[in-house]
């Protein structure tokens, strides 16, 4: 199977570097957002709440852009029966996760340099506060890509994705806001049971993923 | 499903009794006075909604794990059906609060953590809604609803059982606390149970009429096909 996965994974590399069409959008989508909450925010200084529930959103958002056009790429290319016919189901869901997975790190490296910048942010605990993004990042792009595969197989309505995706990525959002939050809090005394959290979070998602997906990919 | 019929006929006995207990047998509690007899109505509400978004978890694994075709049919329909049933007991049980609300804190909304989690569960279920509603295909209607059910039952549990207990809230001790007991007089704690029960009656019948009516709409669809 883990050539299987490699293929697959090549495979999706190779799309979208030709195309680049969910990077470029995502990209534009999380810097124009940061670049406007900067020029509203007008150099003011914002606390660390604030400024957590900010960075959050963004990412939210930007993830929404790009993460399901892994599945809805093949629906409307209609490359998904052959896909279905080539590879197992599980080499494509693994693939499929390891593909968002890395997205997730490209926006995140991306947004959290020019976010300290533009907003001026003062991080007191840097390792807890890397910690909490790449945590958070992995928990929203493995609940992203079962819900994507959903949405695919719906039919890949465009706002679609957003509305069943907040709901259910709420638990993260929300931790991932108080893990930030406290990470740049110089009174605040950081703890890594957050990121335990979002870890446990994306390994539960992903064990419940593995075991659904057949019956959202599949016709049987 | 006979007896099903049959159990979920205590609704007659258990729904008047509730409401002669609560209005008229169960005391006041002290600081909150006669405006504490919505907890008989707000506190089953709550519990039936969750309990009906269990069952609809648990239905959908039984329907996609079954693989006799109308034992499916009938599994999904009433996955569906709970799920409705507990949008609209979560609907009545934040409805209820509010009006608590504003008698004891002031205001309807206070964004309380019970209050924040309440709603994230309403949006979840109402996603789940929008998306059965876009899907065309029956048998992927299904599939695709049974999973997200499976997702939105795992999830439900951390609002509504870990957010309350983690951040401090304007909310009442729960029933199950740290101490595991319950601070109620005895007569209110009996009517809380007999309210209860009747509630989860309600939601039975209920469930099983929704049931009785999909499975006659769909045999009117068979004849009209025929």
């Amino acid at each position: 199977m883990a050539s299987e996965i490699v293929r697959n994974l090549r495979k999706d590399i190779h799309v979208e570097a030709r195309s680049r069409t969910a990077l470029n959008l995502t990209l534009s989508f999380s810097v124009t957002v940061t670049l406007a909450i900067s020029l509203a925010s007008a150099g003011a200084r914002m606390s660390p709440g604030t400024l957590s529930i900010l960075l959050w959103i963004v990412l939210f958002f930007s993830a929404m852009n790009g993460l399901s056009h892994i599945f809805v790429r093949e629906e409307e290319r209609r490359t998904e029966t052959f896909l279905r016919l080539y590879s197992s189901y599980e080499a494509i869901y693994l693939s499929k996760l390891l593909f968002n997975v890395a997205f997730m790190c490209i926006i995140e490296t991306a947004i959290l340099p020019l976010f300290i910048f533009f907003l001026q942010i003062d991080v007191i605990h840097s390792a807890h506060f890397i910690a909490a993004a790449a945590a958070g990042g992995l928990a929203i792009s493995s609940a992203a890509t079962i819900l994507a595969a959903m949405v695919a197989r719906a039919g890949g309505r465009g706002s679609l994705f957003t509305v069943i995706s907040f709901p259910v990525m709420m638990p993260v959002i929300w931790v991932a806001i108080n893990a930030t939050t406290i990470s740049l809090d110089p009174k605040a005394h950081p703890s890594w049971n957050p990121c335990f959290f979002l870890l446990a979070f994306s390994g539960f998602i992903v064990a419940m993923s593995f075991l659904l997906f057949r019956f959202v990919w599949l016709d049987e | 499903m006979k007896w099903f019929d049959r159990i979920t006929h205590s609704i007659h006995i258990l729904m008047p009794l509730a409401i002669i207990m609560a209005f008229l047998w169960a005391p006041p509690a002290d600081i909150l006075g006669e405006s504490s007899r919505i907890l008989y109505f707000h506190v089953p509400l709550a519990w039936v909604a969750v309990f009906a978004f269990a069952v609809s978890g648990v239905l959908s694994i039984l329907y996609l794990s079954s693989k006799n075709e109308t034992k499916r049919d009938t599994f999904d329909a009433y996955a569906h059906h709970s799920a409705v049933l507990g949008l609209l007991f979560t609907l009545m049980a934040v409805i209820t609060g509010s009006i608590w609300a504003r008698i004891s804190w002031g205001s309807f909304w206070n964004w309380d953590p019970r209050e924040t989690s309440i709603v994230i569960v309403l949006l979840i279920y109402l996603a789940y809604l929008s998306l059965r509603a876009v899907i065309p295909e029956p048998n992927r209607k299904g599939r695709i609803g049974a999973a997200y059910l499976i997702i939105a039952m795992s999830v439900v549990p951390f609002f509504v059982f870990l957010v309350p207990r983690i951040y401090e809230s304007l909310h009442p001790d729960t029933i199950i606390n740290a101490e595991r007991t319950v601070h109620l007089a005895p007569q209110m704690r009996a009517t809380l149970i007999v309210s209860v029960c009747a509630f989860t009656a309600l939601y039975g019948r209920l469930l099983f009429l929704q049931g009785r009516v999909s499975s006659l709409a769909q045999r009117i669809e068979e004849i009209y096909d025929e």
